[in-house]
Protein backbone atom coordinates (compact mmCIF):
# COMPACT_ATOMS: atom_id res chain seq x y z
CA UNK A 1 0.00 0.00 0.00
CA UNK A 2 1.46 3.53 -1.14
CA UNK A 3 -0.12 4.86 2.44
CA UNK A 4 2.84 2.78 4.21
CA UNK A 5 5.33 6.03 3.37
CA UNK A 6 3.23 8.17 5.71
CA UNK A 7 5.38 8.18 9.11
CA UNK A 8 2.86 7.07 11.95
CA UNK A 9 5.55 6.75 14.38
CA UNK A 10 4.70 7.64 17.93
CA UNK A 11 7.46 10.28 18.12
CA UNK A 12 7.70 12.07 14.83
CA UNK A 13 3.56 12.14 15.24
CA UNK A 14 3.56 14.04 18.46
CA UNK A 15 6.51 16.39 17.26
CA UNK A 16 4.50 17.02 14.30
CA UNK A 17 1.37 17.46 16.04
CA UNK A 18 2.85 19.62 18.85
CA UNK A 19 4.92 22.11 16.33
CA UNK A 20 1.36 22.89 14.24
CA UNK A 21 -0.65 23.48 17.61
CA UNK A 22 1.96 25.69 19.49
CA UNK A 23 3.28 27.29 16.39
CA UNK A 24 1.07 27.39 13.90
CA UNK A 25 -2.49 28.77 13.34
CA UNK A 26 -4.36 31.65 13.67
CA UNK A 27 -3.24 33.30 16.37
CA UNK A 28 -5.30 35.52 18.56
CA UNK A 29 -4.43 37.57 21.52
CA UNK A 30 -5.36 35.73 24.58
CA UNK A 31 -4.25 34.85 28.39
CA UNK A 32 -3.92 31.68 29.78
CA UNK A 33 -1.37 29.61 31.94
CA UNK A 34 0.18 26.68 30.18
CA UNK A 35 2.56 23.97 31.84
CA UNK A 36 4.24 21.57 29.34
CA UNK A 37 4.89 18.30 30.83
CA UNK A 38 7.59 18.19 34.01
CA UNK A 39 8.12 21.64 33.50
CA UNK A 40 6.73 24.08 36.22
CA UNK A 41 4.28 26.47 34.84
CA UNK A 42 5.08 29.39 32.19
CA UNK A 43 2.89 32.18 32.57
CA UNK A 44 2.46 33.40 28.41
CA UNK A 45 0.84 36.87 28.65
CA UNK A 46 -1.40 38.32 26.90
CA UNK A 47 -0.19 37.33 23.13
CA UNK A 48 0.09 33.38 23.67
CA UNK A 49 3.08 32.00 21.99
CA UNK A 50 5.09 28.87 23.29
CA UNK A 51 7.62 29.04 20.52
CA UNK A 52 8.39 25.55 19.67
CA UNK A 53 9.17 22.13 20.41
CA UNK A 54 13.03 22.68 20.63
CA UNK A 55 12.24 25.72 23.74
CA UNK A 56 9.86 23.09 25.11
CA UNK A 57 12.99 20.89 25.27
CA UNK A 58 15.35 23.66 26.28
CA UNK A 59 12.82 24.33 29.36
CA UNK A 60 12.23 20.95 30.37
CA UNK A 61 16.51 20.63 30.92
CA UNK A 62 16.19 24.13 32.19
CA UNK A 63 18.57 25.28 30.26
CA UNK A 64 16.19 28.36 28.90
CA UNK A 65 13.16 30.14 30.14
CA UNK A 66 11.07 32.75 27.25
CA UNK A 67 7.87 34.02 27.33
CA UNK A 68 6.49 36.56 24.72
CA UNK A 69 4.34 39.44 25.94
CA UNK A 70 2.08 41.69 23.04
CA UNK B 1 -16.22 32.72 32.18
CA UNK B 2 -13.64 32.39 29.71
CA UNK B 3 -13.02 30.10 26.47
CA UNK B 4 -11.12 28.19 24.53
CA UNK B 5 -11.38 28.32 20.82
CA UNK B 6 -10.50 25.29 18.56
CA UNK B 7 -11.01 26.44 15.19
CA UNK B 8 -13.01 29.08 12.70
CA UNK B 9 -15.18 27.13 10.85
CA UNK B 10 -17.35 27.09 7.28
CA UNK B 11 -20.77 26.27 8.11
CA UNK B 12 -21.79 27.70 4.57
CA UNK B 13 -22.55 23.91 3.25
CA UNK B 14 -23.93 22.12 6.33
CA UNK B 15 -25.41 24.66 9.21
CA UNK B 16 -26.63 22.37 11.53
CA UNK B 17 -24.18 19.71 11.04
CA UNK B 18 -21.66 21.02 13.11
CA UNK B 19 -23.33 21.23 16.28
CA UNK B 20 -24.91 17.41 15.88
CA UNK B 21 -21.34 16.43 15.40
CA UNK B 22 -20.25 18.66 18.62
CA UNK B 23 -22.78 17.10 20.63
CA UNK B 24 -20.78 14.67 23.60
CA UNK B 25 -18.01 16.25 22.27
CA UNK B 26 -15.41 16.56 25.55
CA UNK B 27 -12.55 19.92 25.54
CA UNK B 28 -9.60 20.87 27.02
CA UNK B 29 -10.57 19.53 30.64
CA UNK B 30 -13.62 17.46 30.03
CA UNK B 31 -15.64 20.82 29.25
CA UNK B 32 -18.60 20.13 27.10
CA UNK B 33 -17.87 21.83 23.22
CA UNK B 34 -20.33 24.19 21.46
CA UNK B 35 -20.36 26.74 18.65
CA UNK B 36 -20.76 30.23 18.23
CA UNK B 37 -22.21 30.86 15.05
CA UNK B 38 -21.47 34.43 12.94
CA UNK B 39 -23.24 34.62 9.39
CA UNK B 40 -21.67 31.52 7.11
CA UNK B 41 -18.63 30.39 9.98
CA UNK B 42 -19.05 29.29 13.33
CA UNK B 43 -16.17 29.23 15.94
CA UNK B 44 -15.76 26.00 18.38
CA UNK B 45 -15.46 26.82 21.83
CA UNK B 46 -15.32 25.30 25.21
CA UNK B 47 -15.67 27.07 28.63
CA UNK B 48 -12.35 27.71 30.83
CA UNK B 49 -13.14 27.81 34.69
CA UNK B 50 -12.09 31.49 36.18
CA UNK B 51 -9.04 30.24 37.46
CA UNK B 52 -7.53 30.26 33.66
CA UNK B 53 -6.86 27.05 32.48
CA UNK B 54 -3.37 24.39 33.14
CA UNK B 55 -2.90 23.08 30.34
CA UNK B 56 -0.26 20.38 29.91
CA UNK B 57 1.26 18.52 26.98
CA UNK B 58 -1.62 15.71 26.90
CA UNK B 59 -3.89 18.80 26.42
CA UNK B 60 -2.61 20.31 23.49
CA UNK B 61 -2.01 16.64 22.06
CA UNK B 62 -6.24 16.49 22.68
CA UNK B 63 -6.80 20.03 21.73
CA UNK B 64 -4.84 19.24 18.06
CA UNK B 65 -6.83 15.77 17.85
CA UNK B 66 -10.38 17.82 18.47
CA UNK B 67 -9.29 20.00 15.42
CA UNK B 68 -7.98 17.55 13.43
CA UNK B 69 -11.68 15.19 13.95
CA UNK B 70 -13.37 18.62 13.04
CA UNK B 71 -11.08 18.99 9.81
CA UNK B 72 -12.11 15.71 8.68
CA UNK B 73 -15.96 17.43 8.03
CA UNK B 74 -15.24 21.10 7.74
CA UNK B 75 -12.80 23.41 6.16
CA UNK B 76 -11.67 25.44 9.40
CA UNK B 77 -9.00 27.50 10.71
CA UNK B 78 -7.41 25.78 13.34
CA UNK B 79 -6.50 27.91 15.86
CA UNK B 80 -3.07 28.30 17.98
CA UNK B 81 -3.76 26.26 21.18
CA UNK B 82 -4.45 28.51 24.07
CA UNK B 83 -6.69 31.15 22.02
CA UNK B 84 -8.76 32.62 24.74
CA UNK B 85 -11.45 35.31 24.05
CA UNK B 86 -13.69 36.82 27.19
CA UNK B 87 -17.04 36.02 26.11
CA UNK B 88 -19.55 34.71 22.82
CA UNK B 89 -19.69 38.75 22.55
CA UNK B 90 -16.40 39.23 22.55
CA UNK B 91 -16.15 36.17 19.39
CA UNK B 92 -18.68 37.63 17.54
CA UNK B 93 -17.16 41.47 17.65
CA UNK B 94 -13.63 39.52 16.82
CA UNK B 95 -15.55 37.57 13.60
CA UNK B 96 -17.22 40.80 12.59
CA UNK B 97 -13.89 42.31 12.59
CA UNK B 98 -11.87 40.20 10.75
CA UNK B 99 -14.62 38.38 8.80
CA UNK B 100 -12.97 39.55 5.37
CA UNK B 101 -9.82 37.95 6.18
CA UNK B 102 -11.15 34.84 7.62
CA UNK B 103 -13.53 34.17 4.83
CA UNK B 104 -9.91 34.87 1.98
CA UNK B 105 -8.09 32.30 4.69
CA UNK B 106 -10.85 29.79 4.18
CA UNK B 107 -11.51 30.03 0.42
CA UNK B 108 -7.49 29.51 0.58
CA UNK B 109 -7.68 26.12 2.45
CA UNK B 110 -11.57 24.77 1.34
CA UNK B 111 -11.16 20.78 0.45
CA UNK B 112 -7.29 20.72 0.97
CA UNK B 113 -5.09 19.14 3.66
CA UNK B 114 -1.49 19.75 4.70
CA UNK B 115 1.19 17.43 4.12
CA UNK B 116 4.27 17.86 6.38
CA UNK B 117 7.74 16.61 4.18
CA UNK B 118 10.88 16.31 5.91
CA UNK B 119 13.64 15.75 4.44
CA UNK B 120 17.22 14.19 6.05
CA UNK B 121 20.50 12.81 4.64
CA UNK B 122 23.41 12.21 6.36
CA UNK B 123 25.57 14.99 5.54
CA UNK B 124 28.95 13.65 5.72
CA UNK B 125 28.04 11.12 3.36
CA UNK B 126 26.59 13.64 1.34
CA UNK B 127 30.00 15.86 1.35
CA UNK B 128 31.85 12.85 0.75
CA UNK B 129 30.12 12.68 -2.45
CA UNK B 130 30.36 16.01 -3.43
CA UNK B 131 33.64 16.44 -2.53
CA UNK B 132 34.58 13.58 -4.78
CA UNK B 133 32.50 15.07 -7.88
CA UNK B 134 34.55 18.56 -7.42
CA UNK B 135 37.56 16.99 -7.18
CA UNK B 136 36.59 14.97 -10.69
CA UNK B 137 35.88 18.23 -12.47
CA UNK B 138 38.68 19.93 -11.11
CA UNK B 139 40.99 17.20 -12.96
CA UNK B 140 38.86 17.88 -16.04
CA UNK B 141 40.76 21.29 -16.25
CA UNK B 142 43.63 21.32 -14.34
CA UNK B 143 46.34 23.48 -14.97
CA UNK B 144 49.77 23.19 -13.80
CA UNK B 145 49.54 25.07 -10.35
CA UNK B 146 51.96 27.95 -10.11
CA UNK B 147 54.94 27.40 -7.25
CA UNK B 148 54.29 28.87 -4.21
CA UNK B 149 55.53 28.14 -1.09
CA UNK B 150 53.79 26.60 1.58
CA UNK B 151 53.05 28.50 5.00
CA UNK B 152 51.06 27.88 7.93
CA UNK B 153 48.59 30.75 7.02
CA UNK B 154 48.19 29.95 3.12
CA UNK B 155 47.61 26.25 4.37
CA UNK B 156 45.03 28.00 6.63
CA UNK B 157 43.08 30.12 3.84
CA UNK B 158 43.25 26.86 1.66
CA UNK B 159 41.69 24.69 4.19
CA UNK B 160 38.86 27.27 4.68
CA UNK B 161 38.18 27.93 1.24
CA UNK B 162 37.95 23.89 0.61
CA UNK B 163 35.73 23.88 3.30
CA UNK B 164 33.35 26.86 1.88
CA UNK B 165 33.37 25.46 -1.48
CA UNK B 166 31.92 22.33 0.09
CA UNK B 167 29.59 24.08 2.31
CA UNK B 168 28.51 25.91 -1.05
CA UNK B 169 28.57 22.25 -3.14
CA UNK B 170 25.81 20.92 -0.46
CA UNK B 171 23.88 24.38 -0.65
CA UNK B 172 23.60 24.32 -4.31
CA UNK B 173 22.37 20.42 -3.67
CA UNK B 174 19.92 21.19 -1.47
CA UNK B 175 18.45 24.01 -3.47
CA UNK B 176 18.59 21.40 -6.76
CA UNK B 177 16.38 18.70 -4.42
CA UNK B 178 14.07 21.49 -3.90
CA UNK B 179 13.94 22.55 -7.61
CA UNK B 180 13.16 19.01 -8.71
CA UNK B 181 10.19 18.43 -5.87
CA UNK B 182 8.88 21.29 -6.47
CA UNK B 183 8.44 21.37 -10.40
CA UNK B 184 7.41 17.82 -9.80
CA UNK B 185 4.53 19.00 -7.18
CA UNK B 186 3.60 21.70 -9.08
CA UNK B 187 1.44 18.92 -11.28
CA UNK B 188 -0.25 17.91 -8.30
CA UNK B 189 -1.23 22.35 -7.92
CA UNK B 190 -0.17 22.23 -4.51
CA UNK B 191 0.77 25.09 -2.92
CA UNK B 192 4.24 24.68 -0.52
CA UNK B 193 6.41 26.15 1.55
CA UNK B 194 10.08 24.80 1.64
CA UNK B 195 12.58 26.02 4.56
CA UNK B 196 16.24 25.11 4.10
CA UNK B 197 17.20 24.33 7.74
CA UNK B 198 20.53 24.59 7.48
CA UNK B 199 21.11 21.20 9.88
CA UNK B 200 23.77 18.40 9.64
CA UNK B 201 20.82 16.05 8.99
CA UNK B 202 17.06 17.73 8.67
CA UNK B 203 17.84 19.75 5.56
CA UNK B 204 14.89 20.60 4.40
CA UNK B 205 11.11 20.80 6.02
CA UNK B 206 8.65 21.39 3.54
CA UNK B 207 4.44 21.95 3.69
CA UNK B 208 2.16 21.01 1.22
CA UNK B 209 -1.55 22.54 0.23
CA UNK B 210 -3.28 19.84 -1.29
CA UNK B 211 -6.74 18.80 -2.51
CA UNK B 212 -8.03 16.16 -0.03
CA UNK B 213 -8.64 13.80 -3.27
CA UNK B 214 -4.68 13.96 -3.97
CA UNK B 215 -3.29 12.02 -1.47
CA UNK B 216 -2.41 8.89 -3.01
CA UNK B 217 -0.87 10.86 -6.22
CA UNK B 218 1.36 12.79 -3.49
CA UNK B 219 2.41 9.50 -1.77
CA UNK B 220 3.57 8.16 -5.31
CA UNK B 221 5.30 11.34 -6.44
CA UNK B 222 7.28 10.88 -2.67
CA UNK B 223 8.18 7.24 -3.11
CA UNK B 224 9.32 8.64 -6.82
CA UNK B 225 11.84 11.02 -4.81
CA UNK B 226 13.04 8.15 -1.89
CA UNK B 227 13.83 5.88 -5.35
CA UNK B 228 15.63 9.07 -7.19
CA UNK B 229 17.67 10.03 -4.23
CA UNK B 230 18.61 6.99 -2.27
CA UNK B 231 21.37 9.10 -0.42
CA UNK B 232 18.65 10.77 1.47
CA UNK B 233 15.64 9.84 4.09
CA UNK B 234 12.02 11.46 3.57
CA UNK B 235 9.40 11.88 6.24
CA UNK B 236 6.22 12.42 4.68
CA UNK B 237 3.18 13.31 7.68
CA UNK B 238 -0.65 14.29 7.33
CA UNK B 239 -3.38 15.00 6.53
CA UNK B 240 -3.43 17.51 8.64
CA UNK B 241 -5.57 20.71 9.55
CA UNK B 242 -3.98 23.75 7.49
CA UNK B 243 -1.81 24.77 9.82
CA UNK B 244 1.37 26.41 8.25
CA UNK B 245 -0.96 28.03 5.36
CA UNK B 246 -2.91 30.50 7.38
CA UNK B 247 -1.90 34.17 7.12
CA UNK B 248 -4.03 36.11 9.98
CA UNK B 249 -3.39 37.40 13.13
CA UNK B 250 -6.78 38.40 14.34
CA UNK B 251 -6.78 41.48 16.11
Amino acid sequence: MHDNIIDRSKDVTILELLDRVLNKGVILTGDIVISVADVDLIYLGVKLMLSSVETMEKLKSGRYITSEKA
Amino acid sequence: MKLLIYAIVSVKDAPGTLNSLLTGMKGTSGMPLYSVPFNEVSVVVSNINSEGLNASQTDAIGYAGLIETLAQKFTLLPMRFGSVMGSTQEIADMLGKNMNEILRNLEKVEDKFEFGLKIFCDSEKVRAGLKAKSAASAKLIDKPAPEIKHSVYLDYVNQKLKEHRLEELLMAYVDSVIAEIKGTLARLNSIDKFRKTGAEKNIIDAVFLLDKNKKAELIKVVEGFKKQYPELDFILTGPWPPYSFIDITIK
